[in-house]
């Protein structure tokens, strides 16, 4: 027994030496901080396509069947020397929405920050898997090439929604998308597959290898958050799992598991889909606020206010988060009866999120802030998930949101939720642990240039859109000005589609940026923030293995200011 | 360093084996994908009033006989995880090998019946219920695949040099083991007897 | 650790109790009782079948607390899941709407 007892100890499971190979170094490498980067090169790779695929979006919305600037490439009968047909913007629809959330956020976000920050932060000098955690991230390329192959299949890409309602997705008649919709379920199904793998590896890690004096109460944020994400998508997905390859037989062998006609029942998908689709959000917004929970304190150089809570509100949300998923379909004729009771869970839900929200501001209140690139974003994403987490509320009762339902007000509510968390938080995370992860410093003036333009052109874009919503315009419409009363929006979407185009094109300063720091980059110290943290206690960037000794933990990660103390910040390896 | 130690809180829930942990919640999201499957034949199940007329074309006796087989290999399994904890490398590797060859029975039943039904004119696309009975049983005798292959390899294993590094796996393929039987165990009921 | 780890019970025992149980179902289907009837006695016997391959076999009665959470949590959230859609799916009972011509006073 000793023998097992051996072989389950942590230095068993770190027993791969130091690679040498090209190969074995940065292709097939099972070092946790380059598979972070590979997942980081994977979302954004896609979320550069899903963000052309809004631009086609956009222009289709401001200026309907006109030929879209830099697109007249496009071969037929995808686009019309450059204008949009009906069954292409429905595909992009799709696409936009499924690649943003599954192939850009969640390989962004737990992909790259949690592969590469929540081993560090424990003080581990790998994960406990690290050959399974290889085979995610190949996972999750296999799924991004299945899900760009079928652009290329006849009938292009699935055009049924990112949600996949049937009977539209269950037979392929509906929308005229044959392998289109098929490789779009074989693709989530790999996606899937690669995030359950990366989730038992996140979820061990994280409560097995925690370096000596590092309790669960002294955990960084960020791995707290990462840690219920894990939780929330390992045990959401299976009902979406079953539910995929009844589809997926619905759309191959002919069973009718969805189809009114053959006795099925499609209101089954949208319940199964929304039980995975509600804590999905949670998934992504979770690590988001984690990574601004690492950020507030250290340029507010002060301790975060209410550690416990926060930490207990986070398990709280990730609880309550899988009994709201009704409130998405209010008006998909749902038992009257199931109405109430979840309106009441989904209001319930917003309070553990203003307790987090409190804590970010009273962490603010008092301390001496340091406008740095990663601290504006931080706060860029309070302000900006301030406005989508109140309308939210509004949505989540049964009696408003029968008549904003499927509008454009939706549309804003959750991008007002999902950009702060991905793009905003994940754009602050880049810019705070791009010393550690490449050793070289960011420009911090073209950040903060990158961070106005961002910000500013993103509220100009979705801010309209709640007015939009509430007057009535529903989403998906291929031309809005094919009804009468939408002839009076077209200005707004015109406004918000150059918006849009700012927002794109304003990304380039931070492909300037990286550019350059790469190039000719500033040397980064180990720890350039004065943080606590473990991550800044090691080299940028860490060495393999992280540690040249395994760190003992004495204090909390965010002592900043202590009274009495030489610095103004005490690292968690500060006896 | 001890002094130090004992001044620092300890690490919690650190009792766990890794590959237990790990196997535990593949398994809860397992348990998910299973129950969502079998819950929406339930449901669909009593909106349909029971399926009794369908459910009389399935025939029990070959399941039953499954269901023993899949229960006895659970028990080679557990021999087998006993046997590698004492030590006993032979015992272990006959005992995955047993549980192999029941796991191949299961699968060579299975297509019988399957076989049986192709002739009797039921698909996957006859009814709701021939797809649910369909889509249910083939996604458990893939998981039984699935294990058949891991007791393969553990088994071949058993006889070579790797097998020190390795023996542990066989705790955590029986737990894998273990759940398929357990999830065979509710769909013997659910499709065939009630 | 491992060493001091009892084996609950006889791994045979437990087994004889599975068949018996087995046998049990399959009697009682023979019988063709009422669907209640069927439903509520195959039931039981599944689930203390499953309980005792996830006790015994499993090793479940002697395991960390967190590992009863990994295992319950989902349980729980399946028959949650399953109860919440009973209204929808099982028994379609969507209520009547008002009729449109009543007007109200």
């Amino acid at each position: 027994m000793s023998m097992q007892a051996h072989a389950e100890s942590p230095a068993h499971h770190f027993d791969h030496p130091e690679p040498t190979t090209f190969l074995r170094k940065y292709v097939f490498s099972v070092d946790h901080k380059v598979i972070g980067k590979q997942y980081l090169g994977i979302g954004v790779f896609m979320a550069v396509a899903g963000g052309l695929m809004a631009y086609l979006i956009r222009w289709q919305l401001a200026w309907p069947e006109t030929p879209v600037p830099g697109f007249g490439w496009v071969p037929e009968p995808y686009m019309y020397e450059g204008a949009i047909p009906p069954e292409f913007y429905n595909s992009m629809v799709t696409m936009h929405g499924t690649i943003m959330v599954f192939f850009a956020a969640m390989p962004i976000l737990l992909g790259a920050f949690g592969n590469f920050l929540l081993p560090i932060m424990v003080g581990a000098p790998d994960m406990a898997f690290p050959r399974l955690n290889m085979m995610s991230v190949w996972t999750l390329g296999v799924a991004s090439l299945v899900l760009i192959a079928s652009f290329f299949m006849p009938g292009g890409a699935a055009a049924h929604g990112w949600t996949g309602y049937a009977p539209l997705s269950a037979k392929a008649a509906y929308t005229g998308v044959d392998w289109g919709g098929t490789l779009w379920i074989l693709a989530l199904a790999l996606e899937f597959a690669s995030f359950l793998m990366g989730g038992v590896n996140f979820l061990v890690t994280a409560i097995n290898m925690r370096a000596p004096g590092m309790s669960l109460m002294r955990l960084p944020l960020l791995v707290w958050m990462q840690l219920t994400a894990a939780v929330l998508f390992m045990l959401s997905v299976g009902p979406l799992v079953a539910a995929a390859i009844m589809l997926l037989l619905d759309r191959t062998l002919g069973t009718g598991f969805f189809l009114p006609e053959r006795g099925g029942d499609p209101l089954l998908w949208q319940h199964l889909f929304w039980f995975f689709g509600h804590p999905e959000v949670y998934v992504i917004l979770l690590p988001g606020f984690g990574i601004v929970m690492e950020i507030l304190p250290v340029f507010a150089r002060k301790p975060i206010f209410g550690y416990r809570s926060i930490v207990w509100s986070t398990i709280a949300a990730g609880a309550l988060s899988f009994i709201v998923w009704a409130h998405h379909m209010f008006v998909s004729g749902i038992d009257a009866r199931l109405a109430t009771p979840f309106s009441i869970t989904t209001i319930l839900i917003s309070v553990p999120f203003a307790i987090i929200m409190f804590a970010m501001i009273a962490t603010l209140w008092g301390g001496s802030i340091v406008l740095t690139t990663p601290m504006l974003f931080a706060l860029g994403v309070i302000a900006t998930f301030l406005i989508g987490g109140v309308t939210g509320i509004f949505l989540g009762s049964a009696a408003v949101d029968i008549y904003l339902h499927d509008t454009y007000f939706v549309l804003a509510h959750f991008h007002y939720t999902l950009f702060p968390s991905v793009i905003l938080a994940g754009l602050g995370g880049l810019y705070f642990w791009w010393p550690k992860m490449t050793g070289r410093m960011l420009n911090e003036t073209l950040g903060k240039i990158h961070f106005w333009l961002t910000f500013i052109a993103f509220n100009c874009v979705f801010l309209p859109l709640f007015l939009v919503g509430v007057g009535g315009h529903h989403r998906r419409i291929y031309d809005p000005y094919q009804y009468d009363f939408l002839k009076p929006f077209q200005p707004v979407h015109e406004f918000a589609t150059m918006a849009a185009i700012v927002l794109i094109l304003s990304q380039l300063l931070l492909l300037v940026n990286v550019v350059m720091s790469l190039m000719s980059g500033e040397k980064a110290p180990a720890n350039p923030w004065g943080a606590n943290t473990l991550e800044w206690q090691t080299d940028s960037p860490p060495p393999h293995g992280n540690f040249k000794t395994v760190p003992t933990v004495y204090r909390d990660p965010y002592d900043y200011s202590v009274p009495g103390a030489a610095l103004d910040f005490l690292p968690q390896t500060h006896p | 360093m001890t002094t130090e130690h004992s001044m620092t809180a300890p690490r919690e829930l650190g009792k766990l084996p890794f590959g237990r942990a790990g196997i535990w919640w593949f398994l809860a999201s397992e348990i998910m994908t299973f129950g969502g499957l079998l819950g929406a034949y339930t449901l669909q199940r009593i909106s349909h009033g029971g399926w009794h007329a369908e459910m009389q074309h399935l025939n029990a006796y070959i399941a039953a006989l499954n269901t023993l087989f899949l229960v006895t290999s659970s028990l080679t399994i557990v021999l087998a995880h006993q046997a590698t904890e004492r030590g006993d490398r032979v015992r272990a590797r006959n005992m995955l090998w047993v549980t192999v060859a029941l796991g191949i029975v299961f699968l060579c039943n299975k297509g019988v019946e399957y076989s049986i039904e192709f002739d009797h004119g039921y698909f996957p696309w006859t009814s709701t219920f021939w797809s649910f009975y369909f889509t249910m049983t083939g996604l458990h005798a893939l998981h039984v695949a699935g294990g058949v292959v891991w007791n393969t390899c553990l088994a071949i294993a058993a006889s070579r040099a790797i097998w020190p590094k390795v023996s542990h796996r066989v705790e955590y393929a029986g737990l894998y083991w273990h759940f398929v039987d357990v999830v065979w165990i509710f769909l013997f009921p659910l499709l065939y007897l009630s | 650790m491992a060493q001091n780890h009892h084996h609950g019970a006889n791994p045979y025992v437990i087994w004889v109790w599975l068949v018996v149980l087995l046998a049990a179902g399959f009697i009682a289907f023979a019988f063709h009782l009422s669907t209640m009837a069927a439903v509520l006695i195959l039931f039981s016997l599944a689930i203390v079948k499953a309980g005792l391959v996830v006790r015994h076999y499993m090793h479940m009665y002697d395991q960390p607390v967190a590992l009863y959470a990994i295992a319950g949590i989902p349980v729980l959230l399946m028959i949650f899941m399953v109860v919440s859609l009973l209204p929808d799916i099982a028994f379609h009972s969507i209520p009547p709407v008002p009729a449109a011509e009543a007007p109200p006073h």
